[in-house]
């Protein structure tokens, strides 16, 4: 188990390296740049390249991203100009936000889609089936910003039963306090998320329902409620577990969606707001946050996995 | 005395798309207290579908379609599912035939047996956890209470089928149904699981309906045998009196099949011309009247039923076989046979030489630091001849290397050490152009031939692609090959145009023998031919085998579980044991004569379809489980499962020694012969 984190560990950092190094030329081959974003539009050719000198980005590419690299291992992600602050602090401050909405959003999608899923399979191919997975199609089809904006027509413009905007604050607590407001973001992050888990469940349940031992704990005369809970269920779950973990980035994406319709004060909203304002500083910071969460997704998938399934030993 | 089980006139439909499929037509069966009910026939003849409606756990679109299931006078088939749940596991448990699926992968053996305890009775959690460990002392297992907590990934097929028994046994059923309960394990584990059947049955006095397709399983255990065929019974009767004299054509056509019973004559099987019928459509007359070789035009038009003879048996025919009924003829048993090929081969340069051949494979652990933590022995140093227009036959259980070291012979895989030769040329140091030349002359037929067809690819370019990959010939000269060889395996040129899936079992596994042939090979090398095969289907491709073998002038390697298979195809036999020969010679010399105690454990443990040798083996067979071969017993690899294994078995491991005619050799320090040109037995 030590050596398989290790190992795990050093393909981590390797992957860090790249991609990171990736977004780094990319960002520096985006007309514009943030010297241009932060002065105002009549500024001279002369304020323009003091500053590019000022911020260093008058030197090599690389030289560039061995200095981003360098304060990195000390811990030091850069400053953001536009913010007037430390990215670090600034992804520290909103890191906690971003992930109370998603643990929030998982969780009510996995509230509804997984018990959709298994009443699914257990009704195969009869009419109610076959319904939840027309509205199932509804979720996936349905784009992130569209559902957001629908439910805030609906539910905070014409019936303001909650409000359109998303809770405000500084601290994980603050947020927390405006459980009405938290309403609409938790549950445009449900609808367009609750699909793929009732589908993923319902195809599991489906393949486990016709194996041997299901087969078996007929014979010893259990009865299918037991059958579908006491045996199907748990096999079910391992698969949500991987899937789980392998999805976090997609619902790290999410989150920048949402956040952004109901102004959310978190991560996704400052990536979106930095990405318009050419903050490169952020830009990198957060997307550092994006691999660093991929690859502990996956690291979890494989420990959620050894942890369920007692026939998988970590040895990769 | 009122049987604890009666079956009247079932009837089981099974809805397909647009046609009903009557799985089981009108089948009355009776199983009476304590006794044991075999039930055999080939596949989709019905017995399986029977079992199931007993449970009430027919696949989701079969029904009862009508009769009557009265266990114990109660009648089953009007019960409501909840009812019916209550009688499954209380008063019917049951047996499936594979132990590696049937059980919950992520719930520990101890836990799943506890469970099946708990069902319907108001037992505690640790009263059930104490009944899960007596039962699992109950079915023979060791340290019961050490392995109540291991998952069934950790148990062997053998110890997963003895769960399984202690599950369908936790409530003390009246019955048990077990289907196919061994099909899936090796002959040695077959043996003690159906010991043990036999064993529970006397100690808790319950009534067994065992279901297979292999005549050997039923012979020795069972009671009385009911013969099924396209969904109803054939002929019952006695054991005994129906082994010894089968009154339906079907029985006898299934006796004439079996490769034992011609394995001393090494005459021709017989085949069964045809294939059962549809049973989607309505049947008239008899249904194996197609293929029967007595039937009249009676029997094309009226059906048999199925008569109490004056003997008291029952059959399902207008014409009974040996009508008075007469004995089959049972081959002389102890009558030496004269080795065919083998003396006058042993002269000659063999075809194929193999000597000193190694297979270890590493066990290292990490993607990109590879550690050492260990070798698989899968083959140690294995040395055997083939010659020339013979078949030599490879024999042992699962893990015992055979397969691997057909493997290494085709080139499929690379030996550790060892040399293998063709024809004088040595096979593992050669590269490039020489070496696609050479392995031009050795085919592999698979056993699985619905995986080792590409199943997009029609059957001519299947057949064409060795050819092609050989560069062998020209377009017309290839298509005119596999015309020619396709006749040869008795099929219509109309399967050219055709896909894998359109054809049956057997008829696939004709165009992988098929598909082997097309370059003329010196050795084909055939592993598991008929291993997934029906009797009757095996019995026309070993037939064809043989007449190919000596039309062409081939030689084949063998390679089988099956020592009855194996006796009947081959001059010489090599018997394996994790990694080793431990035993080589001519084929009828090895059976009768064995010299080694593994040898003598497996034509032991193999099921013969014959009551009377069949009872006379019970309680022998090989004990214990397969010993892995990460770290083998050192010395002698078998002397963990040796009745006869000493200090030296450990210390020293046996030389081969001969011990008969014909190149007979075992490696025993305590061989059960006496070795050639010994005057004292050293076994004393």
């Amino acid at each position: 188990m030590t050596r398989y984190l290790a190992r795990r560990l050093a393909h981590a950092l390797v992957v860090t390296l790249c991609v990171t190094a990736v977004v780094f030329v990319l960002l520096h081959m985006l007309p514009g740049g943030p010297v241009r974003a932060s002065l105002p539009i009549n500024a001279t050719p002369a304020q323009v390249a003091e500053l590019t000198r000022q911020y260093g980005y008058d030197r090599p590419l690389h030289v560039q991203y061995g200095t981003w690299m360098w304060n990195l291992l000390r811990g030091d992600l850069g400053f953001s100009p536009q913010l007037n602050m430390p990215v670090r602090d600034a992804i520290t401050e909103r890191l906690p936000k971003t992930m109370t909405l998603m643990v929030l959003g998982i969780g009510a999608s996995l509230l509804i889609g997984v018990p959709m899923g298994i009443y699914q399979a257990a009704r195969r191919y009869q009419r109610s089936d076959y319904l939840l997975t027309g509205a199932t199609f509804l979720s996936y089809a349905a784009p992130v910003f569209f559902v957001g904006l629908l439910l805030i027509d609906l539910l905070a413009v014409s019936f303001r039963v909650f409000p359109a905007g998303a809770p405000q604050g500084d601290s994980v607590a603050e947020i927390l306090s405006q459980p009405n407001a938290l309403v609409l973001p938790v549950a445009t992050f449900a609808f367009c998320g609750f699909a793929q888990w009732s589908r993923f469940i319902r195809s599991a349940t489906m393949d486990n329902l016709v194996q041997d031992y299901v087969r078996t704990a007929r014979s010893i005369g259990a009865s299918e409620r037991q059958v579908l809970w006491v045996h199907v269920t748990r096999n079910s779950l391992i698969t949500i577990v991987t899937l789980l973990g392998l999805h976090l980035p997609t619902l790290f994406a999410g989150a920048v969606i949402v956040e952004t319709v109901f102004n959310y004060p978190g991560m996704g909203l400052m990536f979106w707001q930095a990405a318009q304002n050419h903050d490169y500083p952020i830009l990198l910071g957060v997307v550092l946050f994006g691999t660093i969460l991929t690859i502990v997704g996956s690291i979890l998938a494989d420990i959620g996995y050894a942890v369920l399934d007692p026939r998988v030993r970590l040895t990769a | 005395m009122e049987p604890v089980l009666r079956i009247e006139d079932l009837r089981v439909e099974v809805r397909l798309r647009d046609s009903v499929v009557r799985a089981v037509d009108g089948v009355s069966i009776h199983l009476r207290a304590n006794e044991m009910l075999g039930i055999v026939g080939e596949s989709g003849c019905g017995k399986t579908m029977t079992a199931l409606s007993v449970m009430r756990m027919l696949p989701p679109r079969g029904r009862i379609a009508g009769g009557s299931i009265r266990l114990a006078g109660k009648e089953l088939t009007a019960l409501t599912d909840a009812e019916m749940r209550h009688v499954r596991g209380n008063d019917v448990g049951m047996i499936f035939q594979d132990p590696f699926t049937s059980l919950n992968p992520t719930m520990s053996i101890g836990r799943q047996i506890a469970r099946a305890a708990r069902l319907h009775r108001g037992l505690s959690r640790a009263e059930a956890a104490e009944r899960a460990t007596d039962l699992l002392e109950l079915v023979g297992l060791p340290h019961a209470r050490q392995r109540f907590d291991d998952y069934p990934h950790q148990c062997s097929g053998g110890i997963r089928q003895r769960v399984m028994i202690a599950m369908a046994l936790s409530r003390e059923p009246k019955v048990l149904i077990a289907d196919e309960p061994t099909t899936a394990l090796d002959v040695s584990i077959q043996h003690q699981i159906l010991d043990l059947i036999d064993d529970l049955r006397q100690r808790l006095g319950m009534a067994v309906l065992l279901v297979s397709h292999d005549l050997g399983v039923v012979a020795g255990r069972a009671d009385r045998v009911a013969v099924m065929y396209a969904g109803k019974v054939a002929e019952s009767g006695d054991t005994d009196a129906l082994f010894a004299a089968p009154r339906h054509p079907y029985t006898e056509a299934l006796f004439e099949a079996l490769p034992e019973r011609a394995a001393a004559t090494r005459t021709p099987l017989y085949t069964i011309p045809g294939m059962p019928p549809g049973l989607a459509r309505p049947l008239v007359g008899c249904r194996f009247a197609p293929r029967c070789r007595y039937a009249e035009e009676r029997c094309t038009v009226e059906e048999p039923p199925l008569a109490v003879a004056l003997d008291g048996r029952r059959h399902a025919c207008f014409h009974p076989v040996g009508d008075p009924p007469q004995p089959l003829a049972r081959p002389a048993a102890g009558a030496p046979q004269v080795p065919t090929v083998a003396d006058d081969a042993a002269a000659a340069v063999p075809l194929l030489s193999v000597l000193g051949l190694v297979k270890d494979y590493p066990l290292a652990s990490g993607a990109m630091l590879r550690r050492r933590e260990g070798t698989v022995s899968a083959v140690a140093d294995v040395t055997f001849d083939v010659h020339r227009g013979e078949t030599f036959g490879l024999v042992g259980e699962s893990g015992c290397g055979k397969t691997t070291i057909g493997r290494l012979i085709v080139g499929l895989e690379k030996p550790t050490r060892g040399s293998i030769e063709l024809d004088g040329e040595e096979l593992t140091t050669l590269k490039g152009a020489a070496y696609r030349r050479a392995r031009r002359d050795i085919q592999l037929m698979f056993q699985d031939s619905s995986t080792s067809m590409d199943p997009r690819m029609r059957i001519a370019a299947t057949l064409r692609e060795p050819l092609a990959v050989q560069r062998v010939g020209n377009l017309r000269e290839r298509r005119h090959r596999i015309e020619e060889l396709l006749g040869k395996v008795g099929l219509p040129a109309a399967a050219l145009h055709r896909y894998p899936h359109e054809f049956s079992g057997g008829q696939r596994q004709l165009l992988s023998f098929a598909r082997a042939l097309t370059l003329m090979p010196k050795l084909v090398v055939t592993d598991e031919p008929v291993s997934a095969m029906d009797m009757s289907v095996q019995a026309h491709i070993l037939n064809l085998m043989r007449d190919l073998q000596h039309d062409l002038g081939l030689t084949y390697l063998f390679i089988s579980h099956d020592l009855a298979v194996v006796r009947y195809l081959s001059d010489r036999i090599g018997v394996m044991y994790l990694g080793k020969i431990v035993e080589v010679g001519p084929a009828e010399e090895v059976y009768r004569n064995p010299a080694h105690p593994y040898t003598k454990g497996l034509v032991d443990s193999a099921p013969v379809a014959d009551p009377v040798i069949e009872r006379q083996k019970l309680r022998s067979g090989i004990k214990g489980e397969l010993p892995s071969a990460i770290d083998p017993p050192s010395g002698c690899r078998f002397r963990t499962r040796c009745e006869f294994a000493q200090d030296v078995c450990a210390e020293v491991e046996p030389p081969a020694r001969p011990f008969g005619p014909g190149g007979h050799v075992a490696a025993c320090h305590f061989p059960l012969a006496r070795p050639a040109g010994v005057t004292a037995s050293p076994a004393t």
